[in-house]
């Protein structure tokens, strides 16, 4: 495909208020996965990787670090001459001016940036998913059956299928309708968030969704069912790869583990489809001598004194000796204290484990952290920047966060400072 | 940090060989320390200093040197005004071998389009991280023509090794090549600092004398025409003259404070970002004292040994003192130890191959066992 024959969007300004303490200053899509990526980099580089040179990213919650991640698209190729990256936020009209409502209304106040690069086709894409696919492949099956949008769809089993939007198609694969969570599936073709459109129709269906004052401006409740009453046709493209969406604390700790569990599910080191991530420019990492390091995945800048089991770290982390750490998530900078003794913990930039803090699953009862709206599966999350005190006990299900109000004798916060 | 000052990296040196490491590729583009080549250091030190025109200095074998500074980008050398300039040898097809002096002339036109007040001039024998700041402000302090970095490691550099000495003022008297009892234990470091109007003059005024090579001791050398000052550095600087001396100083990266001294203390050292995957450690792996690089999967046991990116030691094979450059592959029930195995290398299962540690084993290049 010629560069200009399409442009991709990423609908990465939403908040991911499930994430708790991870996503308090940092949209979603910038939340560290999977040792040296982000989650942003999965769309970003299957954009590359498929050959779509102009990549919108729509930022809007705490846009800071992400328009600082994506910057000028360089670790991405993304810094071409006439394409690229290019973070696009709400900003101000004459006459009326808004956020953005929802994802269909958010393509819409950008309608003039795709209109600028004149595309034949639009692909919409969530900041939100860790998968690698073939856009260009997708495209193919768009052009070849004539759609006027192109669903990507993913077979869900069917008792999960009430959480999905979910697409009724006939035997072509055609779709005849969208249903959004149904207590009663007829299908188990779950929307993956990735669509492909052709720009005219697209354009014409988001300026009629904005003329209608009922509109939620979603483009799973509102395009795509405007679209079917409009006669309009719409395929399902079937994908059937690794797939994952990390919203939750629970799903991004076990999309994190499945790099240890099934490596070659996502094949990151697939050197055919590399998934390119800003470099933090860090030495190797070192094992000391009384370090050890079973089962996972570390990456540039991590200095291990002590014992590292079934984790995943990111860059820079450090664990002390006499440390343990199993079932962890550990994001950039974290250090584990001296004695520290950690389990299915998930732990934001730079937080210092303090020494012999006990935390996990296997710690029973709750506490005053205890959160099972977020935390589930005993899974314990630490906000980013935090100072843990030394020798305090923290059971699972725990999210660490600066703004819950404790009596001082049950604070587990020392300190704070800002990463 | 200062913007008046250019760089020029010596990328080779006829003097040094690293056997196999340097068949293929000048001394300059050696990988080093997992997941760097030995250039990386000397770039790094000049941009963390401000410098925003870099010269690299080649003879041949530069392929790979090229392949691996591209634009420059990875050390934000890709810029409109100066940047990095790759300096092959400059062949001008009228005059070429009438008198050798092409290299001279290459660096002649470089250093006359800069605009700069001084040039720092590195060999690439050494890796140490550092800025120029405190050096420059230490030659414009002494009122020298040309300061010399050195430090006190003479009796253990080995050849070639340049040995200073100095008057009570810290100016150089006199320098020696190689001697066979060191006058002082003061040896260069390969680096120097002079005006850039001054360098043109001293390789002009060699291109005449009928001079076709530049070196940096040559000039050094020149302390009976003009002051030269010796400056001591303090930190960590590790010489890499022969294979002996590649071995020892990849092993003394396991040393936590050499590694302070060279990753963690100073400014970043950058290099060409590969984007592999993380490191996997899988099943019955075990790994002490070790360091490792992204790209890797780990199922064997390795200790004492630098491994580079996307290496893979398979299951029941013992790795002990190696090092083991980018792309390596180690078969099932091997056993490395003193062993030194090129990038692209692979051992074929049940290998065993021991080197000494003052004598080890070198793997070349894509070579397979």
């Amino acid at each position: 495909m010629s560069k200009t024959d399409v442009v991709a969007m990423i609908l990465a300004g939403g908040q991911g208020a499930r994430l708790g303490v991870l996503t308090k200053k940092v949209a979603k899509p910038a939340v560290p996965f999977g040792s040296r990526y982000r989650i942003i980099d999965f769309p970003l580089s299957n954009c590359v990787n498929s050959g779509i040179e102009i990549v919108g990213v729509l930022s809007q919650y705490q846009p800071l670090a992400l328009n600082t991640y994506v910057g000028n698209g360089h670790p991405w190729d993304l810094d071409r001459n006439n394409a690229g990256a290019y973070i696009l936020p709400p900003y101000q009209k004459s006459g009326k001016s808004d956020w953005y409502k929802g994802t269909a209304n958010a393509i819409y106040q950008n309608k003039d940036f795709i209109d600028d690069n004149n595309p034949k086709y639009v692909v919409i894409l969530s900041g939100d998913h860790i998968y690698k696919m073939d856009y260009a492949d997708m495209l193919k099956s768009h052009i070849e059956r004539g759609a006027d949008a192109t669903v990507a769809v993913y077979e869900v089993p069917w008792e999960e299928a009430p959480r999905f939007g979910i697409l009724n198609t006939n035997e072509d694969d055609s779709i005849y309708e969208f249903e959004e969570k149904p207590k009663q599936p007829k299908s188990n073709l779950a929307s993956m968030g990735v669509y492909i459109f052709t720009w005219d129709v697209l354009r014409e269906a988001l300026i009629a969704d904005e003329a209608d004052e009922n509109s939620e401006n979603d483009f799973g409740k509102n395009i795509i069912p405007m679209l079917l009453g409009g006669g309009k046709k719409l395929f399902a493209y079937r994908f059937a790869g690794y797939w994952k969406d990390v919203g939750t604390i629970s799903s991004l700790w076990e999309t994190n583990m499945d790099i240890l569990d099934k490596p070659e599910d996502i094949n990151l080191v697939d050197r055919s489809w590399k998934i390119f991530s800003r470099n933090p420019v860090k030495p190797s990492h070192f094992i000391g001598k009384d370090g050890s390091v079973k089962d996972s995945a570390l990456t540039d800048g991590c200095r291990i004194h002590g014992e590292v089991v079934h984790s995943v770290l990111s860059e820079s982390v450090i664990v002390e000796k006499g440390a343990f750490v199993k079932d962890c998530v550990l994001l950039p900078g974290v250090v584990v204290k001296e004695g520290a003794h950690i389990e299915r913990c998930i732990v934001d930039f730079g937080t210092v484990i303090g020494k012999n803090v006990k935390a996990g699953p296997t710690i029973e009862g709750e506490g005053p952290y205890t959160n099972h709206k977020i935390c589930s599966q005993g899974i314990t999350v630490f906000e980013r920047g935090l100072v843990i005190k030394d020798d305090v006990v923290i059971p699972g299900n725990s999210m660490i966060d600066s703004d819950v109000e404790v009596s001082d004798e049950d604070n587990v916060i020392a300190s704070t400072f800002r990463v | 940090m200062f913007n008046n000052a250019m760089g020029l990296i010596l990328a080779d040196n006829k003097k040094i060989s690293l056997g196999e490491l340097t068949g293929p590729r000048a001394l300059s583009a050696v990988p080093f320390a997992g997941r760097y080549r030995i250039i990386d250091f000397m770039l790094s030190n000049m941009v963390n200093s401000g410098i925003k025109n870099v010269g690299v200095l080649t003879y041949n074998k530069y392929k790979s040197l090229m392949d691996h500074l591209g634009t420059g980008a990875a050390w934000s050398l890709d810029r409109k005004n100066d940047g990095l300039h790759i300096l092959p040898p400059y062949v001008n097809s009228e005059v070429t071998n009438v008198n050798g002096d092409e290299e001279l002339a290459g660096i002649l036109d470089f250093l006359k389009t800069s605009r700069t007040t001084y040039v720092i001039v590195a060999n690439s024998n050494v890796v140490l991280n550092t800025t120029f700041d405190d050096m420059i402000a230490a030659h414009e302090k002494s009122g020298a023509d040309l300061t010399v970095m050195y430090n006190r490691d003479a009796n253990k550099c080995g050849s070639p090794c340049y040995i200073i000495d100095c008057d009570e003022n810290g100016f150089v008297k006199d320098m020696l090549y190689n001697p066979q009892k060191a006058s002082s234990n003061k040896s260069s470091l390969g680096i120097i600092c002079l005006r850039r109007d001054m360098l043109v003059d001293i390789i002009s005024k060699q291109m005449s004398h009928g001079t076709s090579h530049f070196g940096i001791h040559s000039m050094v050398k020149m302390f009976d025409e003009i002051k030269v000052y010796a400056y001591e550095y303090a930190g960590t600087a590790l010489r890499i003259n022969n294979v002996q001396a590649y071995f020892k100083a990849s092993m003394s990266l396991l040393d936590e404070n050499v590694r302070d001294d060279l990753f963690w203390s100073g400014e970043p050292i950058y290099t060409k970002v590969k984007d592999e995957a993380p490191t996997l450690y899988i099943d019955g792996s075990s790994v002490n004292n070790t360091i490792v690089s992204d790209g890797c999967r780990i199922y064997g046991q390795i200790e004492n040994s630098v491994i580079f990116r996307g290496v893979t030691v398979s299951k029941n094979t013992t790795i002990k003192n190696c090092v083991l450059m980018q792309d390596v592959h180690i078969s099932e029930n091997c056993h490395l130890e003193n062993v030194i195995l090129d990038k692209n290398s692979f051992v074929r299962p049940g290998v065993r191959l021991v080197g000494h540690s003052d004598y080890p084993v070198v793997i070349g290049k894509g070579a397979g066992i």
